[in-house]
């Protein structure tokens, strides 16, 4: 369902609210009219979504009244108070929410009270109107689970519990085989893991299967995506002529981060402030590629002082989203309406970025400076890693014996001497030799380096001011020191004021957001949708987790366990909650499952679908890392677009298994992504997503059945079938085991037996229209195979490559 | 109950439950009817009902002209600029404008009147003054609203055609496009409801970007289908070779067979919606070549349109299909025409732009009237920014190049519940400032409107007017804010609505 369920229009949901708010009010009709009111649930976010547009941290200075603190609403405002704690009923408030002609908020207001929303203030104000703070702000405690065994499933229990509800029962073996493999490492199982997972009778079959999916390098790509969406990495500049850039060095570098487990707090550290750390390493730098990922331009007769501003807005606000689950960017103009972000904390934030020291303009170069040279792919670094190590150790040797010849030579009367200088040592000519081999090597290593772009610090760093109205030419006030937001902690005393004192920043264990941001994302990975079910936001107007208790655990539990990534990994996909059913259950309440009362099930993301298919066929190219691929794509599509000058005006496919590599490589033009990733909902990485959308459209269809690399993935797999299986009923079976881990029911059997007779009939009539069939694509056609049976099986292969079975999680 | 397909059953059971579901989460009525599909959301009649009032047009064509055609040389006639051929644009009259890094280095900033005619043609008001370069659109003057006074704050291409069309200078944000799509569903199941094409041009030096019809934050169901002229109309609509509609055909009956028995399993309505969207898929292979024939098209309408038209891809060909689809109940549709950033040799490059389009156009609009559909069209004419009144690069009397200009330029909107024949907001002698009615410069801002002036947000917010929508209620939460097109800005022109 996705984010269809989230759309929301203020004039036609006026008595719809947001579904935390429809649950506690439903409870509130139900239950007794004393009930305590939990303020910072029910209240505040009314109050911020509701009122503070003039009463909230923004209000204008005509309007002396302030909600957004006990103190604001109980100030004295000429003889009368909004809360008055003297005499609560005699508040304002709720004279005003109630008064017919003189309402607040006013009649022409957009958006209004519900009745039963006043009912609810009212008893709030009635009960002392007392204030604490929004959720999200407090930082999270470590709470027990409410019962023993698997912590998720406590939570998860117990308000199960309260509705009366079991959990689901578990999916039968190799659905949760096939989910776990998809979820973790973005294919199926390879069909020797599932045998051996199948046939595994220990108790600990299932863990056993986890353990070696997180081991498989595949993970890191997979589990890759989803952060280089956040972080909007793209292969192009972005604006204008949209020109190549040269940074997939950090693509590649996030994959291994994630495949080495990388502590987050590490990944996050390199990548703000890698280049601040003492004596940074070449993976450090290339980690900071994150602070140089915002589209830039170099647009003929820009002006640069107005794109430093926005490459600063744009860092900014992405910190924003990628780290906080906070929008920013009210607070670029002016103070944000309902969280407690001031415009001068804005800028104060965006400080730290405005003293990196690449030029605002991009000068359409590759290598937009600053950049350094590394490793071109993953079997580039390792060879470069080997070869520095076999330089340490090297050098090592070469001390040691020195230092015995050396001893030797003290130790040693003039006839040894004379001795070790006639003939020399043997061992150290070889180190000699050795040394003169790797130093070619590594000089040969270098010769095929690649750039990628890096942050650097300015030695004197440019002035910041607030921008009046987000103005660049606008600068006003006194120059801001860089600084954090204060609602979520502080700089200690001393430290620096640099990205590097921004990055311990987030990653402190008190900052109350980052740890459940970040928790709540790995969780939407496993789940399908969040705890938060809005991950880009945690403020006011976001929605309430549905465990709330659940993701502080979990976001205490990952602080506390070193950022462990497949730690947390592993306990989500070892609950009871993950490998439930996905059915949807009848009788059961929840159909947005925000009670967690089924597994995961959703349509996979477009990367996945390719995979899946280039996978199955035997055509994936396992190479890791490089410049990004260009496999099949319609003629001239960029050309439509594209400036004449730009250096991305033509698409130029690329030849032979560079085509077949993982879709994590597929070329990112910001401007015009290939079509079959945006056919799927992948965004565009101009700007930060951390939640794709999921929809459902008949164009998609048509990608499904008629892109060329479908129809060559599906005649590979076609083949694939007829050389590994003698019949159609083996055949059958292969086919449903790579999709679905399980062989055919009856009706699907019947089914594709139906489409392979007729396709068999059709094609024996005309061998041309076969061939032409086969022929879509590159790869030449094995001529030993029957064409009918194999044009008829390549149809067959489309359709379920086409089906819910290979589209969907389940 | 007993006769009732129990698969149909449950579907319409699950499908209502979810549908409840939905509706707890606050989802707007709208929405509801795109999911229940698009009978709900128009009546007999076609009008729509989930709008916020009755709405003046059903569709809109928006003909983009990409790049910043010079309203100097094609609307916005100045007479007295003559007499001040190459001298210095006084100070006064560019009181402070900030100028692009391409003109910022000249050392004078000459003054360059437009070297074409100016005929005054009737309209259904004072008349309205056109270039040569625009004969066959003058002749439909007395439909067109001409607004001299649109205006904007980007002064480069990415920012100021991202700022019009997303209501945003930097990408992120949906296009107004996928917000028509998100506030008004679709009529035409068989075919999408938002379509864009792009023409084409001798001098096509803008770049575009799928940002200008994409969906930034929504759900990118609501993106722009392009409408290509060379291969697939729309993309992968063709079936592969060796592949016919009968494959195809049978091909869907064993995917539905597969997708109805997980259905089965998983009870997800989604299973169903996507069943019905392979269908859908599979009639529009049939729909769009039938759109895309022109062989039913008489003589007269090739008259009409010029013989261009039967030559695909080109402007007056885009016209001709915006028209096509506008029968056909396609609501929003947009054809992009680059090649107007005239930085050195204004008129041979503005000469063979108009060309392009100037017939096109007219025939639109004529084509339209003599179906009975222009007034339920909204046909709307413009670029990003408009141009300087001062010559970039050597001015002489044949020829010269404009830079970038934000503070006035030239748009037209026609149909759909505009007055016609009409002219809109004024600008001082050198079309470098708005003025108000006496001639007196004003500088109009984002944030208060004043009359006579439209910021492109209050084009926006008119053109959403003209649908049904108030451009302040069609909201989108992203982030905990309810994002609007016109972000916190726009007035609806009431003067230029009929």
């Amino acid at each position: 369902m996705g984010i269809r369920g989230y759309l929301y229009r203020v004039n036609r949901t006026q008595t719809l609210i947001p579904s935390a708010f429809a649950l506690a009010l439903a409870h509130s009709a139900i239950s007794a009219a004393e009930k305590t009111v939990d303020f910072a649930r029910e209240i505040l976010p009314l109050l911020s979504n509701k009122c503070f547009v003039c009463h909230g941290p923004d209000s204008n200075k005509k309007d002396p009244l302030r909600l957004d603190s006990f103190e604001g609403a109980t100030s004295d405002l000429g003889g009368y108070k909004a809360i008055d704690p003297t005499n609560l009923a005699k508040s304002e408030i709720i004279t005003r929410i109630n008064d017919a002609d003189d309402p607040m908020p006013p009649e022409d207001a957009q958006k209004q009270l519900t009745a039963e929303e006043r009912k609810l203030i009212e008893r709030w104000v009635l009960q002392g109107g007392g204030y604490s703070k929004h959720w999200a702000f407090v930082p999270p405690v470590k709470v027990t689970p409410p019962s023993p065994g698997h912590p998720i499933d406590a939570f998860v229990q117990a308000s199960l519990a309260e509705k009366g509800i079991a959990f689901a029962s578990e999916a039968d073996k190799p659905t949760l085989a096939r989910r776990l493999a998809l979820m973790l490492t973005g294919l199926p199982p390879q069909p020797e893991l599932l045998e051996s997972y199948m046939t595994d009778k220990r108790a600990n079959a299932y863990e056993r299967l986890v353990e070696q999916l997180l081991a498989d390098p595949r993970y890191g790509e997979h589990q890759a995506r989803y952060w280089l969406d956040a972080v909007r990495y793209g292969d192009t500049h972005g604006l204008h002529l949209d020109n190549r850039r040269g940074i997939y060095p950090y693509r590649d570098w996030v994959v291994r981060a994630l495949n080495n487990n990388l502590p987050l707090d590490k990944f996050i550290e390199w990548q703000l402030a890698g280049d601040l750390l003492p004596n940074p390493t070449m993976e450090q730098l290339v980690a900071t590629g994150y602070v140089r990922m915002n589209p830039t331009t170099a647009e003929g007769g820009v002006i640069p002082a107005e794109f430093q501003a926005k490459n600063n807005f744009d860092r900014t606000e992405t910190l924003g989203t990628v780290f906080l689950g906070m929008t920013m960017i009210c607070a670029r103009c002016h103070s944000h309406k309902y969280d407690p972000i001031s415009q001068t904390e804005y800028y104060r934030l965006l400080a730290f970025f405005n003293n990196t020291a690449e030029k605002p303009l991009d000068g359409n170069k590759y290598d937009y400076a600053p950049v350094i040279k590394v490793p071109a792919d993953q079997s580039a670094w390792e060879r470069w890693g080997a070869l520095k190590a076999k330089r340490i150790d090297l050098v090592n040797q070469a001390e040691k014996l020195k230092s015995e010849l050396y001893k030797k030579w003290e130790m040693g009367g003039r006839e040894e001497r004379f001795l070790a200088l006639a003939k020399p040592d043997q061992r150290l000519e070889k180190l000699q030799k050795e040394a003169t081999d790797i130093a070619k090597k590594i000089a040969d290593a270098e010769a095929n380096f690649t750039t990628t772009l890096v942050a650097k610090e300015l030695g004197k760093p440019r002035e910041t001011k607030l921008l009046e109205r987000g103005e660049y030419n606008l600068p006003t006030g006194k120059t801001l020191q860089p600084d954090v937001l204060s609602a979520m902690g502080s700089i200690p005393k001393g430290a620096p004021r640099n990205r590097l004192s921004l990055a311990k920043w987030l990653t402190d264990s008190k900052h109350p957001v980052v740890a459940r941001v970040l928790v709540n994302r790995i969780w939407q990975r496993v789940f399908g949708a969040g705890l938060v079910r809005t991950p880009e936001d945690f403020g006011l107007q976001g929605q309430q987790p549905t465990h709330p208790m659940l993701l502080d655990w979990l976001a205490v539990e990952m602080q506390s366990r070193n950022w462990d990534l497949k730690h947390m990994l592993r306990l989500m996909v070892t609950s009871k909650t993950f490998r439930q059913s996905s059915a949807l259950r009848d009788g059961t309440d929840d159909p947005e499952n925000m009670l967690w009362s089924r597994g995961p099930r959703y349509r996979l993301d477009a990367e996945v679908l390719r995979d899946i298919a280039l996978w199955a066929s035997n055509l994936l190219d396992p190479h890791m890392g490089g410049e990004g691929v260009k496999p099949y794509q319609p003629p001239n599509l960029w050309k439509e677009l594209a400036h004449p000058a730009s250096n991305t005006k033509q698409y130029k496919q690329d030849k032979g298994r560079m085509v077949f590599r993982r879709s994590l490589y597929v070329y990112w033009k910001r401007t015009s992504p290939h079509p079959m990733m945006t056919l799927f909902d992948a965004p565009s990485r101009e700007s930060s997503c951390v939640r794709r959308s999921r929809t459902n459209t008949p164009l998609q269809s048509l990608g499904l059945l008629n892109e060329v690399q479908r129809v060559e993935m599906a005649r590979m797999l076609a083949e694939r079938l007829l050389k590994e299986r003698t019949t159609d009923n083996e055949r059958l079976n292969l086919l449903f085991t790579l999709l679905t881990c399980r062989e055919p029911s009856k009706t699907e059997r019947n089914a594709c037996a139906k489409l392979l007779k007729t396709m068999r009939e059709r094609y024996s009539d005309s061998e041309k229209e076969a061939l032409s069939l086969l022929g879509t694509g590159e790869v030449p056609r094995d001529q030993s195979l029957n064409i009918t049976d194999h044009a008829a099986w390549t149809q067959m292969a489309a359709t379920a490559l086409a089906s819910d079975l290979a589209l969907m999680l389940f | 109950m007993d006769n009732m397909n129990p698969l149909r059953e449950s579907e319409l059971m699950m499908t209502r439950r979810q549908l409840f579901g939905r509706a707890a989460l606050g989802l707007g009525t709208a929405a509801l009817a795109n999911a229940l599909g698009p009978n709900l959301l128009a009546n007999t009649a076609g009008q729509a009902q989930g709008t916020h009032f009755a709405p003046k047009a059903k569709r809109v064509i928006y003909l983009f002209m990409s790049g910043g055609p010079s309203h100097h040389d094609l609307w916005d006639y100045k007479p007295k600029m003559r007499e001040m051929f190459g001298q210095n644009l006084p100070e006064h009259v560019r009181d402070g404008q900030r100028i692009t890094g391409m003109t910022s280095g000249q050392k004078t900033l000459p003054v360059c009147p437009s070297k074409y005619t100016f005929t005054k043609h009737e309209n259904n008001d004072r008349g309205v003054w056109v270039s040569e370069l625009l004969s066959h659109t003058a002749k439909v003057a007395k439909e067109l609203a001409v607004i001299y006074s649109t205006f904007t704050e980007a002064i480069n291409h990415d920012p100021a055609i991202t700022y019009i069309q997303t209501g945003s200078q930097v990408p992120g944000r949906p296009s107004l496009g996928a917000w028509l799509s998100y506030g008004l569903g679709k009529v035409n199941e068989n075919l999408p409801s938002y379509v864009v094409m792009h023409a084409r041009s001798k001098f096509a030096e803008q770049s575009l970007f799928n940002r200008l019809w994409g969906t930034g934050f929504m759900p990118s169901e609501h993106q722009g289908v392009l409408l290509r002229s060379q291969g697939d109309p729309v993309l992968y609509l063709k079936n592969p070779a060796g592949v016919t509609g009968k494959d195809r055909r049978a091909q869907l009956d064993a995917l539905t067979a597969i997708n109805q028995e997980h259905f089965k399993e998983f009870a997800d309505p989604e299973i169903l919606a996507r069943i019905k969207q392979h269908e859908m898929a599979y009639r529009m292979q049939t729909s769009v070549p039938e759109l895309m024939d022109l062989s039913g098209e008489s003589d007269s309408t090739f008259k009409l349109y010029g013989e261009e038209a039967k030559n695909p891809g080109s402007f007056a060909a885009c016209c001709l299909n915006a028209r096509r689809l506008a029968e056909r109940g396609v609501r929003n549709i947009q054809i992009f025409h680059r090649g107007w950033d005239a930085h050195g040799s204004l008129p041979r490059e503005h000469e063979s732009q108009c060309k392009d389009i100037d017939q096109g156009c007219a025939a639109l609009i004529a084509d339209l009237r003599q179906r009975g559909m222009l007034d339920e069209t909204l046909v709307v004419w413009g670029g990003e920014f408009g141009r300087t009144a001062y010559c970039q690069g050597k001015l002489t009397k044949t020829n010269y190049g404009r830079d970038h200009h934000p503070r006035c330029f030239t748009t037209w909107m026609a149909g759909g519940g505009i007055k016609p024949g009409i002219t809109y907001g004024q600008t001082d002698d050198y079309s470098y400032n708005i003025t108000d009615a006496d001639g007196n410069m004003i500088r109009p801002t984002k944030g208060k409107w004043t009359p006579g002036t439209m910021h492109i947000h209050d084009l926006n917010a008119t053109i959403l007017h003209l649908l049904g929508i108030d451009h302040k209620r069609l909201t989108y939460r992203y982030q905990g804010l309810d994002f609007r097109l016109t972000d916190v800005h726009g007035h609806v022109i009431q003067d230029l609505i009929a």
